[in-house]
Formats: C-alpha cells, structure tokens, sequence
C-alpha cells in the first residue's frame, strides 16, 4: 500500500552478502542540501559511525535511511529489514512499557513471545517499571524501553540508531554496547550517529559528515 | 535538483514568450467583448439589461472550474512525477480561481436581486459554487499553513486530488438536495438558447478572461520561482558562490 | 496484515482508555450543540419535530470531527509514526485503523446517545431505525473524511481550524444524503442511504491511499 523507491524488499539470497547501498544520494530541507552525492556501502556485519558537527546531517541521513525522508536524487537499496531508533522514542506515554513494547513487536509480526519480550526488559533492567505507565519514567528509562526493542528484531537487520546512548546510566551503556557486537557477529549491519564513544570495542568504519550546502549552487 | 531549476527557467523562457501574445489577446478580445456586451448587445426581453452580467458572470465560472481541474492536474503531476513546477503551478492558480469562485458568487448574487428579489437564493448552481470557493480557501489555507513552506506542497497536492474526486460528488449531491426542496432554477446561464448577438461578445470575454487567467498564473508563477531562488541563495554558505 | 492492524487498533484503544475523560467531553459536545437549538429556536414542538433530524446531523458532524486534529498529532511526536512505517503494518493499515479505533471510541459513542437525543427533540419513535442507520454509514464516512483530513493536516500551525476548514465543504453529500435518508419513511432502505453508501464506499477507497501518501513523505516532523 505504501510506495517506498528506495526500499527494495525482495529476500536476499544470502543474508551474508546483505549489505546497505547508498548511490549518490542527495537529501535537501527545504532551499537546503543537507546531504550531498553521498555514496557509501555497509557490509553485512559491520558498525558504521556518522560524525560531524550538529547541522551536518546526520539525523537528517539516518531518517533518510529509515524512508521517513524523501530523497532528492539518488537512491538506496536495503535486502533486510531496518530498525531505527531515533530521538523520539516511539512509545506512547498512556500506556505502560510492556504494552508498548508488545504491540510493536506485533507491528513488526516478529514472532516474539512474552518471555522474549520479558527477555528484552531484563537485559535492560526494565523488568521493575515496564508495567508503569510510559508518562511516569525518567528520559533514560524511556531510552532503555525504546532500545530494548532491538532485541525483538530480525537477527540480520539494519540498525539505524540516532544518538542511542544519550540519557543511558553506565550499566545500559555497556549492555548497549554487547547487544551492538553481537548484533555484528550474528552478520547484522548498525549505523549510528553519535557525539560519545559507542561500542569502541568493535571495527568500525566512520563517515563524516560535512555540512550545509545550499542547493540553488550548483 | 537539475529538475528544480533547469526545467522551471526553461519552462519560464517559454512562458515568458508567449506574454506580450496574451495580453495582446486579453486586450483586443475583452475591448471588443465588452464593448459589444455593454452596448451594441440587445437587452433580454424579460430581463432588460441585468442580462449584461452574463458577460463577467459566466468566464467567471468557467475560470473558477478551470482553475480547480488545473489544481487536480497539477496536484497528479506533483505526486506521481514529485515535479517542483507543478506546486509552484498549483500555488499560482489557486487564489486566481479563488478570485474568479468570489466573482462568481458576486456577480451571481447582484443578478440575483432583481431576478429573484434576494441577494442570495439556495440555488445549486450558487450553492455549488461557494462550497468551491470554501475548497479553494481551504487549498490555500493548507498550501501555506506550515512554518516550512514547502512542507504543504505535498498535502495540498493531495488535497487537490481529493477535490477533483470529492467535489463532482458534492455538485451532484447539491442538484439532487435542490431538486428535492424546489423547483427547477429560474436561472439559466448560457447554454444554447442564448441569441447569437450575445453568443459573440460572450465567447470574445471568454477568450478574454481565459487569457487574462494566463497571464496573471505566470506571472505569479515567475513570482514565486523568484522567491524561491532569492531564499536559496540567502541560505547558500558564503564562498561556495 | 491482519494480526499488527489489530495490534494497533487495540494499542489506541488502550491510549484512549486511558484518556476516557475526552469521551466524556465529547459526548457533552455533541449534547449541549443539540441542547443549543431549542434554546435559539423557542420551544416550540412543531418547529422542532421538523428540525430535529438535521439538528442531530450537524451536531455528530461537529463533534465526529472535533476529536480529528489529534488523530495522528500524537503518534507524530512519540515517534510512533516512524516505527509504523517502518513495519508490516504499513501507513495505509495504519490510516484504517486508526479510523476504526475513532470510530469506535467516537462514532459508536454517538449512535447510542442519539435515541436519547432524538427523545429530547420530539423526534417520533418509529423514525428511529431509519435515522439510526444513516448516522451509521453516515459516521463511518465522516471518520475516514476525518482520516483524511488530519492526515493532510497534520503539522500544521492551526491544525484544527484548517482541519474543519478542509472536511466541512467535503462533508457536504454526507450531510445531503444523511438527512435525506433519515428522513425516509418508507422502509429503511432509500436512494439516499445508497448514495450515502456510495460516498462510504468512495471514501473506504482513498482514505488510506490519500493517508499513507500525507504521512509518508517522512515531512511530518518540526525540526531538521
């Protein structure tokens, strides 16, 4: 029901080769060209870190990345699926966590059970407040809900995090960190765009990016 | 990028070549219209010279239509092809039709005093036409109701298609409320029981008007495309000139 | 498909039970709009008893669409949207059920006052499966109206003011053919119910499709 261009879902014949494409993509806001003929490819099992200055576009990338911006001119192709946990949380603050969590797993018709979603609080030591509801947890909380949905994923799928370890206490930190390398290993791909050191322990390739330009220059 | 602005400069050579053509054409054919509408034109025997109206009345509604169906044409070719020209197209048509929908009603309504002894009667031909006029505002009110504004182009785009299916239903809906509530409309504008002394001043204000439409869109359009390039170059980062 | 769209319709039902006071204000919306015309009117049964059905109407019109501007405003700033589009929901079946969870917390709501409502107007008893009937096709085709308008709306600064500005002129067969089809008196089934299902039928169509297009530009955010 939903055309996407860049999305090309067709099952990938071997989730080894899987790899994210980008082919001279430009993004532009408004009169502005925030991202600028950019080529770059992700294998299967690699770490990407976007870096750069605030304004240089990386958000503006990974929700490219994630089909909730339109492209310019260029493309993408992606075989596997893709995760992304942006600024905004995506959970509802009426309801509790545990709710949130479940009916996004439904969304995502993974064939997550409760004890894989009682799993997925744990390992984030959500399991004390995931029955509260959302409206009543502190920033880091929410932080720790809304990445525990990667866990509820699709082994071989894209990660694509914006800023995941702002607002987490040292223990999510490290958990985060464990949960990107296996992610890695298991031939997963994450791209993640940070200010902080993220999952130092792992290979990772960086793509920096520049900044603004404005369209009518060229 | 290549299409944003080597198309619409393109596109705007062309337009910019057929103008003086245009308004050549408006003002021959609106002189020579008015002149035979207002005074060479017989008065209608029941009507006397209220007729006369007919004349701004009549362009005036086929532009407020035009103007709708080039919303909905332009509204397919910004979703389906994503072309910029097409949204500024959309933008510089739309307060035009609006203008003409308000003439429409203006007109309709000062014609209607005598005929009917109101300014206003619930006819369908009226009621129709001010449901139009509320649709063109809306447009307008979506096309530049958010803070970036090029972030309406695509809803407006959208709602243009809506229209182009909604508002055929919403004319029909109100011929088949009006015929229910009361008889058949008194008035009865065009059509071929019109004398051929009115049929030529009539079809020469047609012209008339379609041209002057012509002429206001592209120069709106001229407007906005400048508008638009003034802003990306405010934004362009100094010595990447 | 059909397991995330329950999903998400039980998701907002979940939210709107927890916000039940809105129902609540909602109802009283739709009562004191009714309440209003007698008040302006005079009390005078026979003007009233003619009125009724249409006062009824433009009082579900109205309070159907006042809950719109939020339909997806929320969604929006959670972040929610986002991982929609990214799922096997898709925006379309997102846009569906988002309609089916209004109507059902909206909608439904209103059908049942409306014996109640229809009382308060001397509206005759036996009228009632008839009016009832055309308020149901009638709210159904009102809601994706609303699906649609909120969608193209959504984001902008006086969402709910462009909202009515852009469903009202578009709400005009349904409030046609519903009043028409109300008033029947003989038999339930009308011309004017089938055309009502037909504007119903019209809109089940591209509701979704207009719905995903609107919220999937990806445009549905503030900042950069």
């Amino acid at each position: 029901m939903v055309h996407d261009q860049q999305q090309n879902t067709s099952a990938s014949p071997a989730a080894a080769t899987a790899a994210l494409k980008i082919d001279q993509l430009c993004v532009m806001r408004g009169p502005v060209l925030v991202i600028d003929h950019l080529s770059f490819t992700l294998d299967a099992g690699r770490f990407c870190c976007l870096t750069g200055p605030n304004g240089a576009g990386k958000s503006t990338l990974l929700r490219t990345l994630a089909g909730r911006l339109p492209a310019t001119s260029g493309s993408f192709t992606c075989p596997v699926g893709r995760i992304y946990v942006g600024h905004a949380d995506g959970l509802s603050p009426a309801i509790s966590g545990r709710h949130n969590l479940e009916s996004w797993a439904a969304l995502y018709a993974s064939d997550a059970k409760r004890d894989t979603i009682e799993h997925a609080l744990d390992a984030f030591n959500a399991g004390d407040f995931a029955d509260r509801p959302v409206h009543l947890l502190s920033r880091g909380q929410r932080r720790r809900l809304a990445l525990a949905r990667l866990r509820l994923a699709p082994s071989n799928s894209l990660w694509l995090l914006d800023e995941p370890n702002a607002g987490l206490d040292h223990a999510a930190d490290t958990h985060l960190d464990a949960m990107i390398a296996a992610h890695l290993s298991a031939g997963g791909m994450v791209m993640a765009a940070t200010h902080g050191p993220l999952a130092a322990s792992v290979p990772q390739a960086r793509l920096e990016l520049a900044g603004n330009k404005a369209g009518a220059s060229r | 990028m290549f299409d944003y602005l080597a198309n619409p400069s393109r596109f705007m050579r062309l337009a910019n070549r057929f103008l003086p053509a245009l308004v050549v054409l408006a003002v021959t054919t609106g002189a020579v219209g008015l002149y035979q509408g207002l005074v060479t034109s017989p008065p209608d025997y029941q009507q006397g010279d209220t007729v006369r109206i007919i004349y701004i009345h009549v362009p005036a509604a086929w532009l407020a239509l035009f103007g709708y169906v080039g919303l909905g044409i332009c509204g397919i070719f910004y979703i389906v092809w994503r072309h910029p020209l097409a949204d500024v197209a959309a933008r510089a048509i739309a307060p035009v039709g609006a203008v003409f929908a308000l003439l429409t009603l203006i007109t309709g309504s000062l014609w209607g005093k005598p005929m009917w002894g109101a300014w206003w009667v619930w006819d369908a031909r009226l009621t129709s036409m001010l449901i139009l006029f509320f649709f063109y505002l809306g447009y307008m009110a979506l096309a530049n109701g958010f803070d970036r504004p090029e972030r309406g182009s695509r809803p407006a785009a959208l709602l243009a298609l809506v229209g182009l299916i909604n508002v055929p239903i919403v004319k029909f809906s109100v011929d088949w409320w009006n015929t229910l509530h009361q008889p058949a409309s008194l008035l009865r504008s065009g059509g071929p029981a019109v004398d051929p002394t009115m049929l030529t001043p009539l079809v020469l204000m047609l012209i008339a008007a379609h041209a002057y439409f012509a002429i206001i869109v592209i120069y709106r359009m001229r407007a906005l495309l400048g508008e638009r390039r003034l802003t990306a170059m405010l934004l362009r980062p100094r010595g990447h000139a | 498909m059909m397991i995330p769209f329950f999903a998400q319709i039980r998701r907002d039902l979940a939210i709107a039970w927890q916000h039940r006071q809105d129902l609540a204000v909602m109802l009283v919306f739709f009562v004191i709009i009714i309440a209003l015309f007698p008040l302006a009117i005079g009390p005078r049964q026979a003007v009233l008893t003619e009125l009724g059905v249409p006062i009824i109407w433009i009082a579900a019109l109205l309070a159907i669409l006042a809950g719109f501007d939020r339909l997806f405003a929320q969604d929006v700033r959670d972040g929610w949207l986002d991982q929609v589009s990214l799922s096997q929901l898709g925006l379309g079946w997102y846009a569906l059920a988002k309609a089916v969870s209004h109507w059902l917390t909206a909608g439904l709501p209103l059908l049942v006052m409306t014996p109640i409502m229809a009382a308060l107007l001397d509206i005759p008893m036996a009228q009632l499966p008839v009016l009832i009937t055309a308020l149901l096709v009638g709210s159904l085709a009102l809601t994706l109206l609303g699906v649609i308008g909120a969608a193209l709306a959504e984001g902008a600064r006086h969402a709910g003011a462009l909202l009515a500005l852009l469903v009202l002129p578009l709400a005009v067969p349904i409030l046609i053919f519903g009043v028409l089809a109300s008033n029947h008196d003989s038999g339930i089934v009308s011309p004017h119910l089938m055309l009502l299902g037909a504007v119903l039928a019209v809109l089940l169509a591209i509701a979704p499709l207009v719905a995903a297009s609107a919220l999937g530009t990806g445009e549905t955010e503030t900042g950069l």
